[in-house]
């Protein structure tokens, strides 16, 4: 009999998966990081969470829409093809939100809008207006803080609310949320999708279920049957060069890469394999942290002494300005999907040329890379006057700070926090790179943008 | 009603509170301006659409034996006066 029975077991054991195993491993790490963080109570606390991620559908243009209903026109831009982007004369702008009749000519965000217009004729195009853009999402987080006094805004369409403990005065999470949702529809004239989960991401990933004006939860029960059927380029952070490597290795869905040997993620992938393997698992401990008013853009441009007219010279003052829009990015702790670069040659005029990224970018390198990459697509080959980059589309660099991404980001990063933190102590000129050193330009370039220079920015995207 | 929103020359008085309250307006029709004083603020709503403030005013004014009813409004944040609805 008992022979028979360890027989069982043994056999058993070697079915269980081993991976299975390891994930228990590192749920239990968690849990130990947990009460390492915030105590034992902090640990109750971080796993009875409840999040919501409110996120405006179509941000920009149904701002825009309920905007232009208010002010007396009787076509609403979100029943009929229209995007916002770039200038109507600026043929280098790009799609940044486009409408639901403007999804079936398969438009998408970030393509140019020149090539939107060709899918499209009739296309509306309306250019994006960021003084609005801000008033309407503030209206909505004063909302919004009735409901809790806990709330960060991710980005300027997205806010975290902490919901733990509030059922008391608002009712359960689902209810509440219903209640936040319609309001915000009644009272602002936009829709929402609001995301529930146990943590910053699953309420995340939950927004992004079936949109608009959508309640969606996603809690840690739910992972298995909400989340885990989904294509593995759905999930956050997930960009299209990772999406394509995990599908080679027949890695299609969240859940198969949920089921991955953690270990073998991160040897292959390195600590960005390992980041994706936890939120395909749903964890994640990020806090909410109230912040302040999110920042539209940032951005640098130099007027050069002498025309440039040669590409090696206009990439080094990129480098330049990479310098000082990267510092001043990371220094705000965000981080950007579009960059934007503008040229205005030795007649003063100006062109401009955006691109919309995979994932968020912030070291001093990627964001010179790009903005090569685009000076060279764009420039036509005339004596040049003025050099900028522009940073835009931010977001909080929270999750980005414990991931590291698929290019070089990770020594990116430690690099330039190296270089930042020498130029804070030893003054900005202490560290050069060397192809400055026996050039007549400035390594570090670009003055501030302020706010009243905003405006033309605002023309560029 | 129908919606025209046009932009009008109003003389209002504010109560202590700041509340504007619309007395006469004046508007460009076909070359000449007609100036209407407003008989009765029936309704007085406010509207947050977009995060933008605006007051509206349900009006009537007796012109030739009718009541004519109409809609004013009132941006918080530019001071502008609009026919809103007639
Ligand atoms: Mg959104």
């Amino acid at each position: 009999m008992i022979a028979k029975k360890q027989g069982i077991n043994s056999t058993s054991h070697a079915v269980y998966p081993l991976r299975v195993v390891r994930l228990n491993f590192f749920i239990l790490y968690y849990e130990h990081m947990f009460i390492y963080t915030y105590g034992k109570e902090g640990v109750n606390y971080m796993h009875n969470r409840i999040i919501f991620h409110i996120d405006v559908n179509s941000a920009y243009l149904s701002w825009e829409a309920v905007y232009r209903l208010q002010q007396g026109q009787t076509v609403d831009l979100r029943e009929i093809p229209s995007v916002i982007g770039g200038n109507e004369e600026n043929r280098h702008g790009i799609v940044l939100t486009k409408s639901i009749p403007a999804k079936k000519y398969s438009i998408k965000t970030g393509e140019t809008l020149f090539s939107a217009r060709n899918k499209c004729p009739e296309l509306v195009v309306v250019p994006p207006r960021y003084t609005l853009y801000m008033q309407c999402s503030s209206a909505m987080v004063e909302i919004l803080k009735e409901y809790s006094p806990t709330i960060q805004r991710y980005s300027i369409d997205e806010v975290f609310l902490d919901y733990t403990n509030m059922e008391c005065h608002f009712g359960e999470a689902v209810e509440a949320a219903h209640k936040i949702k319609d309001r915000i529809r009644k009272e602002l004239g936009f829709t929402v999708n609001i995301g529930i989960g146990n943590n910053k991401l699953l309420a995340k990933m939950a927004s992004e279920f079936e949109k608009p004006n959508k309640v969606h939860t996603l809690y840690r029960e739910e992972i298995a049957k909400k989340m885990w059927g989904l294509p593995v380029e759905e999930l956050f952070f997930v960009g299209s060069s990772t999406a394509k490597k995990l599908k080679s290795k027949g890695i299609m869905t969240i859940g198969e890469l949920a089921n991955t040997d953690p270990s073998y993620l991160q040897q292959w992938l390195k600590s960005h394999g390992l980041l994706i393997w936890q939120y395909a698992n749903g964890l994640d401990d990020s806090v909410i942290k109230n912040n302040g008013v999110p920042m539209k853009g940032l951005g640098n441009s130099n007027t050069i002494a002498f025309d440039v007219t040669d590409s090696i010279t206009a990439h080094q003052i990129l480098l330049a300005l990479s310098e000082t829009v990267g510092t001043r990015i990371r220094n705000a702790n965000k981080c950007a999907y579009v960059l934007s670069i503008s040229i205005k040659n030795d007649h003063l005029i100006s062109y401009s040329h955006q691109r919309k990224l995979d994932v968020p970018i912030a070291s001093t390198n990627s964001i010179y890379e790009n903005a090569k990459r685009l000076f060279n697509e764009v420039w036509k080959g005339e004596p040049i006057r003025h050099l900028g980059i522009y940073l835009s589309s931010l977001c909080l660099n929270d999750f980005y700070q414990i991931s590291l991404f698929e290019t070089k980001e990770k020594e990116h990063k430690k690099l330039d926090e190296a270089i930042d933190k020498i130029r804070v102590k030893y003054g900005c000129h202490a560290v050069i790179r060397s192809s400055f050193v026996n050039s007549d330009l400035s390594p570090l370039m670009g003055g501030v943008l302020t706010e009243e220079e905003y405006p033309m920015m605002s023309s560029l995207l | 009603m129908k919606v025209l929103m046009k932009p009008i020359e109003v003389i209002a008085w504010f109560t202590k509170e700041g509340i504007p309250n619309p007395i006469k307006y004046r508007v460009r029709e076909e070359e000449k301006d007609n100036i209407i004083k407003i008989g009765r603020v029936v309704t007085r709503t406010e509207e947050k659409l977009a995060g933008n403030r605006m007051l509206i005013y349900r009006c009537q004014t007796i012109l030739h034996d009718h009541i004519k009813v109409y809609e004013l409004k009132y941006e918080v944040n530019t001071c502008r006066w609009f026919l809103f609805k007639i």
